[in-house]
C-alpha cells in the first residue's frame, strides 16, 4: 500500500492526539480521512468503484457528528470536505449544510432519509476485501469508527468481477474516467435491485411482469371505426402510392403485439360515443398523412419543424403552458392563481352562460384557485374537421398551491368540480390518455388517481420519500409514472389496478422535472433540473442512455414523436433539442455513452472536421462541447430568444409545438 | 460561528424580559435559528422551481411557511424585489432594513395614474422548418455561415436576477447584446474608414465599404453605425476627408440589400443634410473642395429619398423646408446656398424647381450680384449659379414647358423679360445659353400668370 509521507506525519500527530478526553468530533475527521486517503491512493483499477464510497461516508460521518452534539466540529467537518461533492450532490449539500443539532436531523427530510436507510454501494469482491483489510489494519487511526459506520449504514453488495461479465469488466471500469462520475443506477438510498421497486434486501431477483402493450380497443368501437373508415375511403379515395385508411388501421392493429397487452377489463372506461369513433378515425387519418420520421439513416438527422408560441408581458408569472389535443386552445397557469385560455385560431370563446352584454374575445380567464396554478391538463381530443361548432376539447384540469385539483368546462368556462384530497400543493395533474381518469402529484409525497365523476381519489400511490413532482400516464392507461425531487430523485412506476409500485428508476442527480413515455409504451424518458435526460427501458427497468446537452435549469417538458424514435425536449436554457433515440435498449449506441471517458476526445475530433455521428447541427455544437458535453444522440438544438421553453408537444402528424415565455 | 448574528437572540430575549442569557444558550439558539431559516429557504426554493423562475420571491417564502405550518409573514408581499437599506450603528455593526419610500400624500393624489401594465399575449413563429432555423427576427441571430451565435451571446448576458418583475414597467427594457465577433467587426470597419495613417489605406477602406455593402448579418450593427455616422459628422465638420468617408459609409449601407434602414432614415437625413447645406465644411484652406462633398451628399440624399420617400410621407416636405430656408438666408455662405439648391433639385425634382427655385430667383438675385461683385467670393457664387442653371436644365429636360417658343419676343426684349422674371444674373445666363426650351421653361410661370 502506497502512502505519502505527509500522511504519515499527520497520522503520527493524530496518534499522539488520541486521549481518553479526546474531542468527540475528532474521530470523524480521522475516520473520513482514513477512507479518503486510502481511496485516493488505491490502485486505478479499484479507484472508480471505491470513489463511490466517499459521499456516503461523508454524509454519515457528518450526521453522526451532529448526533453527538458537537456543532462546531460538525460545521468544521462539513466545511472542510464538502468541496469534492459540490457538483454531484449540490442539493443535498445545501440541505445538510446547516444541520447542527440532533433535533435538526430528526426533522430534516434529507437527514432522515439517509439515517433510516442503508446506502447501497456495489463493489467488486477484490476491492471490498482490500477495503476491509485496510480498515482493520488501521483500527487505531479511525478504523474502528469506519467499521461501525459501514456496518450501521452501508449495504455493500459485492460482485465477482469475472462472473458478472462485461458489465463490470476491467476495460469498462478503466474507460470510465472522471467524466462519468455519476452514481450507478443501483446505488444510493433506496438500495434496490436495478429497476425493481422492492427495496428489501431479500427481494426476489425477478421483476414483476408489466403489460406494456396498447390497451385493446372495444370490439364495437373497432367495428364502428372500420365502417367509418371504409366510408371515408369510398368518399375520398387515396392518391396513388398511399394506403387506404382501412389498410392503415388494420396494419396498426396487426403490428401491435397482443401478448403483453393488458386486458380490457382491467380499466373500466365509460362506453364509447360517436365522438370516440370520430377521434379514432381522425387519428388514423393524421397518422397516415403525417410527416414520417424514419430515424437517422446514414447520419442524416430527421428534419423537424417546430412552431414556437412565445408569451409576452408575463412578468415571470407564468407557471405552465398547455396545448389542447385539437390545437385550438392554449392555456396557461399563472402565479396569480388564475388560468387563462386563448384560442389558437383566434375565434371568440363564448359560453351559453354569457350575459348578452358580454363582449366576445379570443381569451378567457378561469378564476377559482387560491394559490399559484402549477399544472394544467386538457382532456384528450383531436382536431376533427367535421365536428360541429366550438372547440372539441371539453375539459381542463388544474392543480394549484391551494391543494385542490379543479375541473373546468370549456363549453361554459366555469369550474365544475374541485377535488380536495391533497393536503399540500399539487405539483402536477394529468388526464389519462383514454380520458375519464386523471392522476395528481403533490407535495404531500403521494400521487393520487381520480376519476372525474368521483370527488375522492380511487387510488393513493404512496412510497415516495419526498415530493412527487411530476406524473404521467403510460399510453395504455394502466400504469402511472411519478418522479420525485428533493432528496430522493427517483421515478416510480405504479400499477393503477393494485396501487403498488412495480418499477423504480434511480440515477438522477437533480430534481426530476419532466417525464415522457414513448408511444409504444416500452421506453421512458426523464429529465432533471441539472439538464440531464435519461432513457429507461421499462420492461427490464434498466438505464438505457444518458443524454446531455441541455444547460442547467429544468427540462420542463419532453415528448416523443409518433414513431417513438425521436425525443424532443425544451427547458430553462431556452432551447428546444431534438434527440435521436433509435432502439430503446442500448446496443451499439449505448457504448458511446459508456465510453464517456473519451468524450472529450470525441469532441476534439469533431472540431477538426472528421465526421462524427451527430450530423451537421451536432457538429456545430461540438465547439461548445468543451465545457458542456453534448451527447452524440442530439440531432439539433434550436435556441430561442431569451425564452425558456415550458412545453413541447408532438402533434399526431409529427409537427412540434413549443411554448415559452419571453423574459427580457 | 453562525452567520446569523447571536446579538439578535440577545435582543429578542431582552424584549421578552430575559436579561441574562448565557453565552452558550445564545450560540445554540443562533445556530438553531439559522437552521430553521435554511429549512424555510429549502421549501421556498421548491416553489420557485415549480414556478419555473430563477428568482426567489416573497410569495415563495409565504408558501413555504404555510407548507411548514407556520404563520406567514404579512406585509412583505411584493412582486418586485425588495430594496434593502443599510445603516451603520457605529463601529462595525451594520443594520439592514427594508427601505420604505416616503410618499407625499399631496403628490400621490395629484399625480397621474400609473400606466397599466401590458396585457399578456402570445405570438407564434417558426422556430425550425425541416430542421433548419429560419433567420427571422423572432429567432436568435445566425451568421451567414449558418453557425448559431446565440449560445455565445447568451453566455454574454450576465445572469442577473430579473428585476423586470416590476409590475409597473410598461416597456420591458430590452437589452441589446452584441456578440464579440460583431463588436470586433464594427471596430475594424470604423478604424478602416477613418484611419489615414497607414499607406495604401484606400485598399483597406474600399474593402471595408465592400463588406458593408454586401454582408448579410449586419442588421444588429445598424444602430451602432447610425450613431457612428451622426457622431462623426457633428464632430468632424472641419475635416472634409472624414466627412467624405462617412458619407461613403452611408452610401455603402444603402447599397446593402439585406438591411432594413427604414427606421433609421430620420436619423440619417440630418447627417446628410449637414454635409449638404452646412455653413462651414472643411477649413478655409480647402477652397472649393467642399463643393465635391456637397455633390456627394446630394446624390446620397437623392438615393435616400428614392428608397424611403414613399414610406415616410413627411420626409420630403421637411427636408425641402430646411433647404429653402438655408438658400434664402443671406447670412449663409455660398457653399450652403449651393448645397441647398442641389438639395432642392434632388428632393423635389422638376416640380420643386418650378415651384420652389424659379419663383425665388428674383429675390436671390441681389445676393448673387453682390457675391459676383466681390472677388473673394466670386468663385463660390459662380458655383451657385452653375447649380441653379443645372436645376433649370432639369426643367428643360422635363419637357413639360416645351409647348413651343410661341409668342416669345426676340433679342433684348426677351432678355429683359427673363431678367424681370428671374433676376439679372440668371436671366442673362439663361438668355446666353439660348436654348428656347429652357427659356420657355423659365418663363412658363409668366406665360400662365
Amino acid at each position: 500500500m502506497l502512502r505519502r509521507e505527509s500522511d504519515y506525519h499527520e497520522r503520527q500527530s493524530q496518534l499522539n492526539g488520541v486521549r481518553p478526553d479526546d474531542n468527540p468530533g475528532d474521530k470523524y475527521f480521522r475516520t473520513y480521512n482514513l477512507v479518503k486517503q486510502w481511496v485516493e491512493s488505491a490502485l486505478e483499477v479499484h479507484k472508480t468503484e471505491l470513489k463511490r464510497l466517499l459521499w456516503p461516508m461523508f454524509v454519515y460521518c457528518f450526521l453522526d457528528c451532529v448526533e453527538e452534539y458537537v456543532p462546531k466540529e460538525a460545521e468544521r467537518f462539513f466545511a472542510s470536505y464538502r468541496k469534492q461533492f459540490e457538483t454531484e450532490h449540490s442539493d443535498d449539500i445545501r440541505a445538510l449544510s446547516l444541520l447542527r443539532y440532533p433535533e435538526h436531523t430528526r426533522v430534516n427530510d434529507t437527514a432522515q432519509i439517509y439515517l433510516n436507510n442503508k446506502y447501497r454501494v456495489t463493489l467488486s469482491t477484490a476491492a471490498f476485501s482490500t477495503l476491509i483489510q485496510h480498515i482493520e489494519a488501521n483500527e487505531i487511526f479511525g478504523g474502528t469508527q469506519a467499521l461501525v459506520t459501514i456496518q450501521k449504514y452501508f449495504n455493500i453488495v459485492t460482485v465477482d468481477r469475472a462472473a458478472s461479465g462485461e458489465d463490470r469488466s476491467l476495460a469498462k471500469l478503466l474507460s470510465q474516467g472522471a467524466d462519468d462520475d455519476m452514481p450507478r443506477e443501483d446505488e444510493g438510498i433506496p438500495g434496490h435491485k436495478p429497476g425493481s421497486a422492492n427495496t428489501s434486501s431479500n427481494a426476489p431477483d425477478r421483476l414483476i411482469k408489466v403489460n406494456l402493450g396498447q390497451l385493446p380497443m372495444e370490439p364495437e368501437l373497432m367495428e364502428d371505426v372500420k365502417a367509418e373508415l371504409a366510408a371515408e375511403d369510398a368518399a375520398n379515395p387515396p392518391g396513388p402510392g398511399r394506403n387506404t385508411l382501412l389498410d392503415e388501421f388494420e396494419q396498426r392493429i396487426k403490428c401491435e403485439p397482443t401478448d403483453d397487452a393488458p386486458s380490457r377489463d382491467t380499466l373500466p372506461l365509460p362506453p364509447s360515443l360517436a365522438r370516440d369513433v370520430a377521434m379514432e378515425v381522425q387519428r388514423v387519418k393524421e397518422n397516415r398523412d403525417r410527416f414520417r420520421i424514419e430515424g437517422r439513416t446514414g447520419g442524416v438527422a430527421p428534419a423537424l419543424s417546430v412552431t414556437m408560441f412565445t408569451f409576452h408581458n408575463t412578468f415571470d408569472s407564468l407557471n405552465c403552458i398547455e396545448f389542447s389535443g385539437d390545437y385550438t386552445l392554449v392555456a396557461v397557469g399563472t402565479s396569480e392563481s388564475y388560468i387563462r385560455i386563448w384560442s389558437l385560431t383566434n375565434e371568440p370563446l363564448t359560453s351559453p352562460l354569457d350575459p348578452s352584454t358580454h363582449q366576445p374575445s379570443s381569451s378567457r380567464r378561469l378564476i377559482g384557485h387560491s394559490g399559484p396554478v402549477y399544472a394544467l391538463s386538457f382532456s384528450p381530443s383531436l382536431a376533427i374537421p367535421q365536428a360541429e361548432g366550438g372547440p372539441d376539447t371539453r375539459l381542463l384540469l388544474s392543480g394549484s398551491q391551494d391543494g385542490s385539483v379543479r375541473l373546468w368546462s370549456l363549453e361554459t368556462f366555469t369550474c365544475l368540480v374541485a377535488y380536495n384530497g391533497h393536503a399540500s400543493p399539487v405539483w402536477d395533474v394529468r388526464f389519462s390518455p383514454h380520458g375519464h381518469y386523471f392522476v395528481s402529484a403533490s407535495a404531500d409525497r403521494t400521487a393520487r388517481m381520480w376519476s372525474t365523476d368521483h370527488i375522492s381519489p380511487l387510488r393513493l400511490f404512496v412510497g415516495h420519500d419526498s415530493d412527487a413532482e411530476c406524473a404521467i400516464w403510460h399510453p395504455n392507461s394502466t400504469y402511472v409514472f411519478t418522479g420525485s425531487g428533493g432528496v430522493e430523485r427517483n421515478i416510480r412506476m405504479w400499477d393503477v389496478n393494485r396501487g403498488t409500485a412495480v418499477r423504480l428508476f434511480t440515477g438522477h442527480t437533480g430534481n426530476i422535472t419532466s417525464l415522457a413515455c414513448s408511444p409504444n409504451g416500452r421506453t421512458l424518458a426523464s429529465g432533471d433540473d441539472k439538464g440531464d435526460i435519461m432513457i429507461w427501458d421499462i420492461g427490464s427497468g434498466r438505464l438505457g442512455k444518458r443524454l446531455r446537452g441541455h444547460g442547467k435549469g429544468g427540462i420542463w417538458s419532453m415528448d416523443w414523436c409518433v414513431e417513438g424514435t425521436v425525443l424532443v425536449s425544451g427547458g430553462a436554457d431556452g432551447t428546444v433539442r431534438v434527440w435521436d433515440i433509435q432502439g430503446a435498449v442500448p446496443t451499439d449506441q449505448g457504448k458511446v455513452v459508456a465510453e464517456g471517458g473519451q468524450g472529450t476526445k470525441v469532441d476534439s475530433v469533431g472540431v477538426n472536421g472528421v465526421g462524427i455521428v451527430g450530423g451537421g447541427a451536432a457538429t456545430a455544437r461540438k465547439g461548445k462541447g468543451k465545457e458542456a458535453v453534448v451527447s452524440p444522440e442530439q440531432v439539433s438544438a434550436f435556441p430561442t430568444k431569451k425564452s425558456p421553453v415550458y412545453k413541447v408537444k408532438f402533434t399526431e402528424s409529427n409537427l412540434v409545438m413549443a411554448g415559452g415565455a419571453y423574459l427580457p | 460561528m453562525s452567520v446569523w448574528n447571536p446579538d439578535n437572540i440577545t435582543d429578542v430575549a431582552e424584549s421578552v424580559g430575559i436579561h441574562s442569557l448565557p453565552k452558550d444558550v445564545v450560540d445554540h439558539l443562533a445556530r438553531d435559528v439559522e437552521y430553521r431559516i435554511a429549512q424555510v429557504l429549502e421549501e421556498a426554493l421548491k416553489f420557485m422551481r415549480k414556478g419555473k423562475r430563477v428568482t426567489l420571491g416573497t410569495q415563495d417564502i409565504s408558501h413555504a411557511l404555510r407548507l411548514l405550518d407556520v404563520e406567514p409573514l404579512y406585509g412583505y408581499e411584493s412582486t418586485r424585489p425588495l430594496r434593502f437599506g443599510e445603516a451603520s450603528l457605529g463601529g462595525m455593526e451594520r443594520l439592514f432594513y427594508v427601505e420604505d419610500e416616503e410618499v407625499e400624500f399631496e403628490k400621490l393624489v395629484n399625480s397621474a395614474l400609473p400606466k397599466v401594465p401590458r396585457e399578456m399575449s402570445f405570438t407564434a413563429h417558426w422556430l425550425a422548418v425541416e430542421g433548419v432555423q429560419p433567420s427571422i427576427p423572432q429567432n436568435p441571430m445566425t451568421n451567414a455561415d449558418g453557425r448559431s451565435q446565440d449560445q455565445r451571446s447568451q453566455d454574454l448576458i450576465p445572469k442577473t436576477s430579473s428585476s423586470t418583475s416590476d409590475g409597473l414597467s410598461v416597456k420591458p427594457a430590452v437589452k441589446h447584446v452584441l456578440s464579440k465577433e460583431l463588436q470586433l467587426y464594427f471596430e475594424r470597419i470604423c478604424a478602416a474608414i477613418l484611419d489615414d495613417t497607414v499607406p495604401n489605406h484606400s485598399d483597406l477602406r474600399n474593402a471595408a465599404y465592400a463588406s458593408v455593402r454586401s454582408d448579410t448579418g449586419l442588421s444588429q450593427l445598424v444602430p451602432y453605425f447610425m450613431h457612428f455616422i451622426s457622431d462623426k459628422i457633428t464632430h468632424s465638420l472641419r475635416s472634409l476627408t472624414v466627412l467624405t468617408h462617412v458619407l461613403q459609409l452611408v452610401a455603402a449601407l444603402l447599397d446593402n440589400p439585406f438591411l432594413d434602414l427604414a427606421p433609421y432614415v430620420p436619423s440619417m437625413i440630418p447627417a446628410v443634410l449637414t454635409c449638404l447645406i452646412g455653413r462651414n465644411l472643411g477649413t478655409p484652406a480647402d477652397g472649393m473642395a467642399h463643393f465635391a462633398l456637397r455633390n456627394l451628399a446630394s446624390s446620397i440624399l437623392l438615393r435616400l429619398l428614392r428608397k424611403f420617400g414613399n414610406k415616410a410621407k413627411s420626409l420630403r416636405p421637411r427636408a425641402a423646408k430646411s433647404a429653402v430656408k438655408a438658400w434664402l438666408d443671406p447670412s449663409k455662405p455660398f457653399g450652403s446656398h449651393y448645397g441647398a439648391v442641389l438639395a432642392l433639385t434632388s428632393i423635389a425634382g422638376t416640380d420643386g424647381v418650378r415651384s420652389l427655385i424659379v419663383p425665388n430667383l428674383d429675390v436671390y438675385d441681389g445676393i448673387l450680384r453682390e457675391g459676383l461683385a466681390d472677388d473673394s467670393r466670386r468663385e463660390h457664387a459662380e458655383a451657385v449659379v452653375a447649380a441653379i442653371m443645372k436645376a433649370l436644365q432639369t426643367l428643360e429636360e422635363d419637357g413639360s414647358g416645351s409647348h413651343g417658343a410661341n409668342g416669345l419676343p426676340d433679342g433684348q426684349a426677351l432678355r429683359q423679360k427673363l431678367v424681370d422674371a428671374v433676376g439679372e444674373v440668371i436671366g442673362n445666363r439663361v438668355f446666353e445659353t439660348g436654348g428656347s426650351a429652357l427659356i420657355a421653361a423659365v418663363l412658363e410661370k409668366d406665360l400662365f400668370a
